[in-house]
């Protein structure tokens, strides 16, 4: 059995983690001891390995309950895992095209800004942004 | 003439018999009316990704994704009857 810290070393995350996991009901203590400490098992130690590997596979905590109640649900299969990894696939790839866009509208800002020496009000980088969130603005209002 | 698509994996077990009956649907139009093509979301996933297919299975009309998981037979009914008469 393992104290919270342990467990919390062992998965290299910090005690407020595992308490915060506990609190969203993705990880629960086998046991308690007399004095109330709580106490994990082995079972914990692979729940808490597997929460932080799907979470650096961009899985979010909703998600990672789904997932691990398809790994403790008899009626699921690999393919039920498998499609919600090709869902999380394409909110990544729909992801990767909105910040691909948003670097190519960096890259043309930086384009413009040739003169480092300009004063900050005659910046074109800051005078991009505000004409395109008036734009923005006016937009709204008329839409 | 009418393109329907419908985004899926392979071995999406649960879909195949649903995904059988709504083609049986579509090809009761009559092939001249209506194409009808399984996209396999792991081969064209930047097509998917342009459509803006986010879960699987979804199902696309004339490149426009339309549903995004498996219609109701009447459904799909109903949208092909809507698109072949405009």
């Amino acid at each position: 059995m393992h104290t919270i810290g342990k467990l919390a070393q062992n998965a290299e995350v910090t005690i407020d983690t595992v308490r915060y996991y506990e609190k969203e009901g993705l990880l629960a203590p086998a046991s308690k001891t007399d004095a109330g400490y709580r106490l994990y098992d082995e079972d914990s130690v692979r729940r808490l390995r597997f929460i932080r590997q799907a979470q650096q596979c961009g899985f979010s905590l909703t998600e990672i309950r789904e997932l691990l109640e398809l790994k403790n649900s008899d009626a699921a299969c690999c393919s039920d895992v498998r499609n919600v990894a090709i869902e999380k696939k394409l909110q990544l790839e729909h992801k990767i095209r909105a910040l691909q866009v948003m670097s190519r509208a960096l890259t043309e800002l930086v384009t413009i800004c040739n003169d480092e020496a300009r004063p900050l009000d005659e910046c074109p980088i800051l005078a991009a942004l505000e004409s395109s969130m008036s734009r923005k603005t006016e937009g709204g209002k008329n839409g | 003439m009418v393109k329907v698509e419908v985004f899926s994996s392979p071995g999406c077990g649960k879909c195949a018999q649903a995904k059988a009956v709504l083609q049986a649907i579509a090809e009761e139009l009559g092939q001249d009316k209506v194409t009808w093509r399984e996209v396999n979301i792991l081969e064209e996933m930047d097509y998917a990704v342009d459509l803006g297919v986010m879960s699987s299975p979804a199902i696309a009309f004339d490149g426009e994704l339309v549903f995004s998981s498996l219609p109701s037979a009447g459904k799909l009914r109903a949208e092909l009857d809507r698109r072949l008469k405009s």
